[in-house]
């Protein structure tokens, strides 16, 4: 089991001057302790226009600062948008190539196709295109990257023979994953031979079937890349406290805002009727969150909140239904103090990643094990 | 932090016709083969935000739902009836609270606000399927256009395809005569599902019980669906003076 660390940015009103410097900096913050501690990667999404949720429509950007600043995590899309209307296949090699180099050969590259009205809107994309041009772009990508010199005729884009410059550090290339949101995406993931970056909240048990489902289709794959990446990430928030009254407390309060931050979003396919969109996104899953089981301390199966004996019977649970990495988002709308997030990953490093055995490694080699 | 409808709930309720809803025992109405024209806008963010009650939180954009549908039969014979609808969240359920509706037969509008609150007025209101579009038309009763819309470019999809939210009504209860949210959750079995594109001709916001405050400035999609439908006795009713997710409560199963 490894252990990252998962940014969306999200920026509370009211955005007086210097509310997003202050915010990027807390983040910037906690990947350079992240990185001391011996978290494996930093991942950043991309969105577009999503108010107060995520302020990171830029993380090539943000994901060259974090690599500035750290020396072993990896770091990682989650996810570039593979639709034309947000960006161009050439310029997605081109930029992830050169942060391969800058980050001396840590990129990890998440791709996905934006699963909201806002976005798909906002870009005048077409919702019922994005499954397509997501297939043909990571079919080009590994290409772009490895081929000196390469041309294409396909069905969203086109060009002819360039040579497409730099060249990732990686070699063959950075390892490629998927954002996997609605159902059947593993599939999609599987048979390409991508990672499964999941993105959604589901219950360890749903989550459970996916990736039977998964592990059983990568094994005949018909790899997009030179490489087959069979892993399985899952996402889930981080709130870790000695003491278990606080940690429950704090913990759930940024769990309620993060819901009801991402409620506000306009799901593809409540706003347009169409095939390529089969769930709205996180919607169901968050519906779940809100009202569903949960333990005496309040907090949903499976999330990684309260105190370290709770939190690793979380990450253990996940760790049984064969998930190889789990990704951590730590705030929402900055609900939790930045000393408490930092107390918080010290908290998990020390009490919680010896229990694991990359983790273990990982913390004992970052000292934070002590 | 997350933002939430600013409506002066009193004030709206002293000049829009609300409904007065009897109770919330109401049993169930079934209607077969009913023909649903949905035609979704973009919004004016803040301004849509002033038409709800704190109740509900505003879906970043905004969006406004013309909602066109025709019921060959019911327990009060055959009717047309429209609405308009700003799309939200209650707690963090997507629904669409409904500012007005008008409905061209007397005895279904009467029927429709008693059981469901629906904020109903009589008017006209015309629906038509043509080879290359479906066109819905409202007149109020003093003969002022409200709403004309269409979807043209008709194209079938599947009806697993559409996505339909449960609506929210502003109704006073007859019962202790105070204002409360009650909860519409229609279920819909397609038989025939389309998409097209949306066009606007015209929209009276003032005939919606909005003022100017609904501003449709962006088109996203338009559906037309051949459905039964089944208007569900209520089981959710909310404050409207509280958020959902404090103050809504369950009525029924």
């Amino acid at each position: 089991m490894k252990f990252g660390i998962f940014y969306e940015i999200s920026v509370p009103r009211p955005w007086d001057p210097g509310v997003e410097k202050r915010v990027f900096d807390n983040c910037l913050e906690q990947v350079a302790l992240a990185d001391e501690l011996g978290f494996d990667s930093v991942w950043a999404v991309e969105h577009h226009f999503l108010e107060e949720y995520s302020h990171c429509s830029a993380p090539d950007l943000f994901l060259t600062a974090c690599a500035m600043r750290t020396k072993r995590m990896r770091v990682g899309h989650g996810i570039v948008v593979c639709v034309p209307e947000f960006n161009h296949p050439i310029k997605i090699a081109e930029r992830t190539a050169t942060l391969d180099i800058l980050s001396g050969g840590r990129l990890e590259v998440g791709t996905g196709r934006s699963a909201t009205w806002n976005e798909l809107g906002g870009f005048r994309a077409n919702p019922d295109e994005t499954k397509r041009t997501w297939d043909e772009f990571v079919r080009c990508l590994p290409k772009m990257w490895t081929q000196e010199r390469f041309g294409y005729q396909g069905r969203s884009w086109s060009m002819p023979v360039r040579t497409i410059l730099p060249k990732p550090l990686q070699k063959p290339h950075p390892p490629m994953w998927v954002a996997v949101t609605s159902p059947g995406t593993e599939i999609d993931a599987a048979e390409r031979g991508l990672g499964s970056l999941g993105l959604t909240f589901g219950s360890v048990r749903e989550q459970e079937v996916k990736i039977q489902n998964y592990r059983k289709i990568i094994a005949n794959c018909e790899p997009v890349g030179e490489i087959v990446n069979n892993q399985i990430s899952t996402v889930n928030f981080l709130f870790c406290h000695e003491d278990t009254e606080k940690g429950n407390k704090i913990g759930r309060r940024m769990l309620g805002s993060f819901n009801f931050l991402a409620a506000q979003l306009l799901a593809a396919r409540e706003a347009y009727p169409t095939k390529s969109y089969p769930s709205l996104g996180l919607l169901p899953t968050l519906r779940k969150e809100a009202s569903g089981p949960a333990d005496q301390s309040g907090v949903p199966e499976g999330i990684a909140i309260g105190d370290p004996e709770r939190v690793l019977r979380a990450c253990k649970r996940w760790e049984s239904v064969g998930v190889d990495r789990i990704n951590f988002l730590l705030n929402a709308l900055e609900t939790v103090p930045q000393e408490e997030v930092l107390n918080s990953l010290r908290t998990f490093a020390r009490h919680v990643m010896p229990h694991f055995q990359d983790g273990s490694a990982q913390a004992a080699a970052a000292g934070g094990g002590r | 932090m997350p933002l939430s409808g600013t409506m002066d709930v009193a004030a709206f309720a002293a000049t829009a016709k609300l409904a007065e809803i009897h109770g919330f025992k109401t049993g169930e109405w079934t209607l077969k083969g009913a023909q649903i024209l949905n035609v979704y806008y973009e919004a004016d963010n803040d301004l849509a935000r002033e038409m709800m009650p704190v109740t509900v939180r505003p879906v970043i954009p905004a969006y406004v739902m013309f909602n066109v549908t025709h019921y060959p039969e019911s327990p009060v014979g055959p009717f047309t009836i429209a609405d308009v609808r700003l799309g939200c969240r209650a707690g963090v359920r997507p629904r669409g609270f409904t500012l007005a509706s008008y409905v061209d037969s007397e005895a279904a509008a009467r029927e429709l606000a008693h059981r469901w609150g629906f904020p109903a007025r009589v008017g006209k209101v015309y629906l038509r399927a043509f080879h290359d579009r479906v066109a819905g038309r409202v007149t109020t009763a003093e003969g002022k256009l409200a709403l004309e819309v269409e979807m043209l470019d008709r194209d079938f999809i599947s009806g697993g395809d559409i996505q339909y939210v449960s609506s929210m009504h502003l109704c006073r209860n007859r019962e202790d005569g105070k204002l409360t949210m009650a909860q519409c959750d229609p279920e819909w079995t397609f038989s025939k599902a389309e998409r097209g594109r949306p066009n606007l001709i015209s929209f009276d916001s003032a005939s919606w019980n909005a003022g100017d405050k609904v501003r449709p400035n962006w088109p996203i999609s338009a559906s037309y669906a051949i459905a039964d439908v089944t208007l569900a006795k209520i089981r959710y009713v909310s404050d409207p003076h509280q958020d959902a997710f404090r103050g809504t409560t369950q009525v029924a199963a």
